[in-house]
């Protein structure tokens, strides 16, 4: 069964001009974030989603977990519209944010996922069983009861993920989720992925890391300025490279190989 | 219902772990209630026993007024604020993404937001009888009633508050708005016949002099629901056109900003 449908998804943001806009240079006009793109997703399928910035993968996100409506065309997520059962589309998704300070910072990462959990109207007998089970998986126990305003960027990511899996989602919506995690913490991120994939989960991965992607997922679609580029496979064993190949030749983007990438990052280094 | 009653429990717990955890904030407010109470009583020493609006002394008539005023503010400001910090921080549009519905959480935020204005509240009356001696004759139900009325008439002011945040990123405005004109015209300070007509004709069109009026009657003069009838009349009347009205222009402001892309902005 397709979990996730878009047919003829547009959006637009418009920047509404400024009362005074000739006292600053305010822009005013549109931001063409998605146009009719459509693709269809079935149960247990790891998608990434990659493309430079600004490419539509956090707009597509949003889409599916309802943060957003469409200008045109539909989504549906979980067997439901997500203009007309927003409510219903939500009962089915989680979503993991990068956003590091969307917590409540004087409360410790187990009462955040308390109160999460019961406006995810996770039953009470289940609650606690359940927060215990993310806290582990995301190797967050030691920390369960440490206020989050004390935690670093990796804690916040780990906790954003706890926070999308206490639900038990049939969708599941990570933004770049080891996008400051250590080597063992992404590896653990990642098994922790495939696992849910192997439970029926559909999973979307927004990132710009290609290792991730084809460590992980099963296929790719690539996004560039709000238009669905490729819609294709990643065969079993794909490399990294191949898909960094794809994405350049794809969307024109100047090409830097793995060795340009360390270059510069050593480069970055030297002068700071 | 019990899911209902679950989140409530969830949301109050959040807020008081959040309050307790800012040490210092118990004791600020409470100075500061003290604070207020020592120069609204001094005030009235210095005007002297002669004045007695609405034939109450005028220490008595000062406690309600502000009290209550200062109820309806602190309300609309925590709900206001809950609903600017998690623009803020983010956790707004993570809010959105719950199985609650949005206007179901802000709601309960709001309800949330409440108990502390009422506990608030309840603390500057009690200070004033017991420590400034303030002398009230109490008739309970009216109390009850005039209090459970201002509560509808706090939450749809906390919703539009809420709304003017979302849609306009303005909602400080209307606070403003509380802490100025409105204040002149709810007799908090004054009674409302010392207005020109013009003014006073506008106070009556303003639900928080009937609420103000309505408190004054039924817990410093004893008045029974049979003599509140000019006073809890029009005020039930505003909380039940307000709310529906408040609720509407929430739900349309949300939708707006998820049509927009504007839910997270401030």
């Amino acid at each position: 069964m397709d979990q996730v449908v878009f047919e003829s998804v547009s959006k637009v943001f418009r920047h509404r001009p400024a009362l005074f806009n000739w006292v600053g240079r305010e822009r005013t006009g549109e931001t063409l974030a998605l146009h009719d793109v459509s693709f269809s997703v079935a149960n247990a399928e790891v998608v990434a989603l990659l493309g430079p910035n600004g490419s539509g993968k956090t707009t597509t996100l949003k889409l599916i977990s309802t943060m957003l409506l469409p200008d045109a065309g539909s989504v549906r997520a979980g067997g439901f519209d997500a203009r007309h059962d927003p409510s219903m589309v939500r009962r089915q998704v989680g979503i993991a944010v990068a956003t590091e300070r969307s917590f409540f910072p004087r409360l410790s990462s187990r009462e955040n996922l308390e109160f999460f959990a019961a406006l995810d109207e996770v039953p009470r007998g289940e609650r606690h069983g359940r927060i215990e089970e993310v806290l582990r998986e995301t190797g967050l126990e030691e920390q369960a009861d440490t206020l989050v305003m004390k935690f670093s960027s990796g804690m916040y990511q780990r906790l954003g993920l706890a926070r999308a899996l206490v639900k038990r989602p049939r969708v599941l919506l990570l933004d770049e989720p080891t996008r400051s995690l250590d080597a063992a913490a992404t590896a653990q991120s990642w098994a922790t992925i495939g696992a849910l994939a192997r439970q029926n989960a559909t999973i979307f991965l927004a990132t710009h890391n290609f290792a991730e992607a084809a460590a992980v997922a099963n296929r790719v679609l690539l996004l560039h300025r709000g238009k669905l580029l490729t819609d294709r496979v990643i065969a079993d064993g794909e490399s990294a490279e191949k898909l960094r190949a794809l994405y350049f030749r794809l969307t024109g983007e100047p090409v830097v190989g793995e060795a340009q990438e360390a270059d510069l990052i050593h480069r970055a280094g030297a002068v700071t | 219902m019990n899911s209902t009653l679950d989140k409530l429990y969830a949301i109050l717990r959040r807020d008081v772990l959040t309050a307790i955890r800012h040490r210092s904030g118990f004791v600020v407010t409470l100075v500061g209630v003290f604070t207020e109470l020592t120069a609204f009583y001094y005030l009235s020493r210095a005007i002297g026993p002669g004045f007695r609006p609405d034939g109450v002394a005028y220490f008595p008539f000062l406690l309600v007024g502000t009290g209550l005023y200062t109820f309806f503010v602190m309300s609309a400001q925590a709900f206001l604020s809950a609903v600017q910090d998690a623009q803020q921080t983010g956790t707004l549009e993570v809010l959105m993404t719950t199985s609650t519905a949005p206007a179901e959480i802000i709601i309960l935020s709001a309800i949330s937001a409440f108990a502390g204005s009422l506990t608030n509240l309840l603390v500057y009356i009690f200070a004033g009888v017991a420590v400034f001696r303030a002398a009230i004759h109490p008739n309970y139900l009216s109390c009850l009633v005039v209090l459970l009325l201002s509560l509808v008439v706090a939450l749809a002011v906390g919703i539009f508050a809420a709304t003017v945040q979302i849609m306009f990123q303005k909602g400080a405005a209307l606070l403003w708005l509380l802490g100025s004109g409105l204040w002149l015209l709810s007799g908090a300070t004054f009674p409302l016949h010392s207005l020109p007509q013009p003014l006073g004709i506008l106070a009556r069109a303003i639900p928080f002099a009937y609420a103000i009026e309505g408190m004054r009657g039924a817990l410093l003069d004893g008045k029974s629901m049979g003599a509140m009838g000019p006073t809890v009349l029009p005020l039930a009347m505003f909380g039940l056109v307000l709310l529906p009205i408040a609720l509407a222009g929430l739900s349309l402001s949300l939708r707006r900003a998820r049509q927009s892309g504007t839910l997270s902005f401030y």
